[in-house]
């Protein structure tokens, strides 16, 4: 054979079979730039790829959603309870099913639109077939069904159609602390009052994607209001409301010690369980009169010009202020409406409520120091609380003498009612103004947050002030006995036209109990008042406003535990004492 | 012998298996029981909300008034009705009606048997 001759082709063959292999294993470097171009062509078309599918996403108007997302996006979100000072409930959530369609899951919609609009009579037919024939994966049908409305689409059967847990924000009070709380619309977010704060502050679930909250976590938010005064207050307005035949009233209690409040209403006001109520129409607007409406509080506002004058030092208890002739600035002529026409004391100049005599007052300090003393004491800044709704008052923009020697006994200022509560509560409160508040506050975070504004002596003259004018002047109908009572009556005349009207009138009351050591200022207020029968024709703030606090004032006291005296305190006013006056309050005003 | 011990691998394999599919089901079964007993934890205490909004809505101030106002006779507390601790009235010496009545008819604590022995003791000494 050929053995010889023939050497071997095997090895050959085999370079030949594992040839490939060892080209692609082969580490030489003429090999790898091909290679590396492939690798960079490979990526290439992938990130090509990527981008394509990014831009796309990017495109489509509805990204493609789950169920789930979809229905949870658009449920009502969770809230925390709202409770009152003592625990009980304001508001709180209630599960509620609510019931949707998936249009695209539907067989045959013209036969669910006719059987859920026979089960829900409630459901427009035209207007559900035109949603369900849209081009969106999700619809609502109603939100927020009974339990036998659920009962019945479920035994219809029908395919695309489902149910989701809602949660319904219940008022079990009603129309109680009503312009507090605010309400919520369909899809659980706040619009007003405390509702709208807890949006803001974070402390809900409002269903933002990535702002998930667990509906577990949500804390109770305990309110400063007392349910039980709260009721008090709105059911002494009320019957108030009727027996003087007023538009509209409003009353606030507020604890002068940390600033919380107490109870405050607002009349007319709405349920907030139905929230079209609060649009509904009536004669007067449903405002929170309180905290939004500005008025020209009238007397009340001559406590703030006593105190600056006191606190000046250009006054004292025992000065004599001439209000025997009206004054003139201009072609304005300022009178008394109880006129003396003598030389009156201050305390007298309180009692006897007199214009001229605050105006002279005012007039010793002069224009910039009481228009400092007013910014001081808040009244010319918008007064910005919890509750997101406010009111800037409507400062004079020339402020000359006359605006000066009006505005110190409540006219030609407008100014919240709130912000005015806040000023006086510091006059009798030793002088710390603190911001009102209506979250649950102690008094060391009330003082540290406060700043002293008049001294304790000018305080506790005001509180003397007070007192003497229960006993002596216009605040007798709130002297309700076994409390201490210290009283300011305000009548405003309101602007009717370009002129003050005489018997329109805008009424406030300010009471404080007990009066050697406040805990509670009372403001009740009414807006056109008429003179009840027997008033002998009076509709002046003592008459209505006074007499309505002095109710207010027997009912709350108890139930907030404050037990009557049943003898006044021996030494009410020991700074004042001691330089000669008000040892006795009952007995001054009237030498 | 080597058959034997295939056998018994076999054997074990399946045991083995078996055993693992029965935990797994196990588990899965608690797994579902865990879910159902959360679904009615939540719905106990969705529940307990709806009672409590129910309670507070039953116990709102102006129901208990309208109700107190219909159903009690209460008035408003008045100052008259309280009275300071120094002027309740100092008590009274104990009247003993039945002692005093004894001690006219000569029937004494001083002669009375039980105090026979303390009473003598004075005169005595």
């Amino acid at each position: 054979m050929t053995a010889p001759d023939a050497p071997s082709p095997k090895p050959d063959a085999g370079k030949r079979a594992f040839g490939w292999v060892r080209d692609v294993l082969s580490t030489r470097l003429n090999k790898s730039a091909g290679r590396i171009r492939q690798l960079m062509l490979l990526i290439g078309v992938a990130y090509l790829g990527i981008g394509g599918k990014l831009v796309h996403l990017g495109l489509s108007r509805e990204p493609p959603q789950t169920l789930k997302v979809a229905a949870d996006q658009a449920a009502a979100g969770a809230r925390p309870d709202l409770l009152d000072r003592n625990g009980a409930i304001l508001a709180t959530d209630v599960k509620t099913l609510s019931v949707f369609a998936e249009p695209r899951n539907i067989i045959d919609k013209d036969e669910a639109v006719e059987l859920i609009t026979a089960v829900l009579p409630a459901v427009d037919a035209r207007e559900l077939r035109e949603r369900m024939n849209s081009k969106k994966g999700f619809i609502w049908i109603k939100r927020q069904i009974t339990a036998k409305e659920h009962d019945e689409i479920f035994h219809l059967g029908l395919p695309g159609i489902g149910f989701w847990p809602e949660n319904k924000r219940i008022y079990p009070n009603g129309p109680l602390a009503a312009h507090v709380l605010g309400f919520v619309d369909k899809d659980n977010i706040g619009i007003a009052g405390m509702e709208k704060y807890l949006d803001t502050q974070g402390l809900t679930d409002p269903h933002v994607p990535g702002f998930a909250v667990d509906p577990e976590a949500l804390k109770p938010v305990r309110l400063s209001l007392d349910i039980k005064a709260t009721h008090a207050l709105r059911d002494e307005l009320i019957a108030g409301l009727e027996r003087f035949k007023a538009k509209a009233a409003a009353g606030a209690i507020i604890d002068v010690d940390t600033g919380e409040i107490i109870a405050l209403e607002s009349l007319p006001d709405y349920d907030p369980n139905d929230p079209p109520d609060m649009t509904k129409q009536v004669n007067w607007p449903k405002i929170n009169r309180v905290n939004v409406g500005t008025y020209e509080m009238g007397s009340t506002f001559k406590a703030l010009t006593i105190a600056m004058a006191l606190d000046s030092g250009k006054v004292s208890l025992g000065s004599h202020i001439d209000a025997r002739d009206s004054l003139r600035s201009g072609h304005f002529t300022i009178h008394d409406f109880h006129a003396t026409h003598r030389v009156l004391t201050v305390p007298e100049v309180f009692t006897h409520s007199s214009n001229i005599g605050t105006a002279r007052m005012a007039l010793m300090v002069g224009v910039q120091g009481h228009q400092a003393f007013l910014r001081k004491m808040g009244q010319l800044d918008r007064l910005q609380t919890e509750l997101p709704e406010s009111a800037k008052p409507q400062v004079p923009k020339h402020w000359g003498e006359l605006n000066t020697m009006t505005i110190a006994f409540g006219q030609g200022l407008n100014v919240a009612p709130l912000q005015a509560l806040m000023g006086v509560a510091a006059l009798v409160n030793g002088g710390h103004l603190m911001k009102p508040t209506f979250l649950v506050r102690d008094e060391a975070t009330a003082m540290a947050n406060s700043e002293k504004v008049v001294s304790d002596q000018t305080s506790e003259s005001m509180r003397y002030l007070l007192r003497s004018n229960a006993t002596h002047g216009s605040a007798g109908f709130a002297n309700v006995e076994g409390y201490y009572v210290g009283g300011k009556t305000g009548t405003a005349q309101k602007i009717v036209g370009r002129r003050y009207s005489n018997d329109k009138v805008f009424t406030t009351f300010m009471a404080i109990t007990p009066a050697d050591k406040p805990k509670f200022l009372y403001l009740v207020m009414y807006d056109q008042p008429e003179a009840a029968p027997g008033d002998g024709g009076y509709h002046t703030a003592a008459y209505n406003a006074g007499r309505v606090t002095g109710a207010l004032l027997r009912r709350v006291e108890p139930l907030e535990g404050h037990a009557p005296l049943l003898a006044p305190p021996a030494h009410p006013f020991p700074l004042i004492a001691r330089l000669g006056y008000g040892a006795d309050a009952d007995k001054v005003g009237k030498e | 012998m080597w058959r034997l011990l295939h056998l018994l691998a076999i054997g074990t394999l399946i045991g083995s298996a078996v055993y693992v599919y029965t935990l797994k089901y196990q588990a899965i079964f608690e797994a579902e029981q865990i879910v159902k007993l959360k679904h009615q934890i939540n719905k106990t205490k969705d529940e307990i909300g709806v009672l409590r909004a129910e309670y507070e809505h039953l116990a709102r101030p102006d129901r208990i008034q309208e109700l107190a106002d219909k159903l009690l006779q209460m008035q408003p507390l008045a100052l008259n009705q309280i009275v300071r601790p120094e002027d309740i009235p100092e008590k009274n010496a104990q009247a003993d009606s039945i002692g005093r009545k004894l001690e006219s008819l000569g029937l004494g604590p001083s002669s009375s048997p039980a105090n026979g022995a303390a009473g003598a003791s004075p005169s005595l000494r």
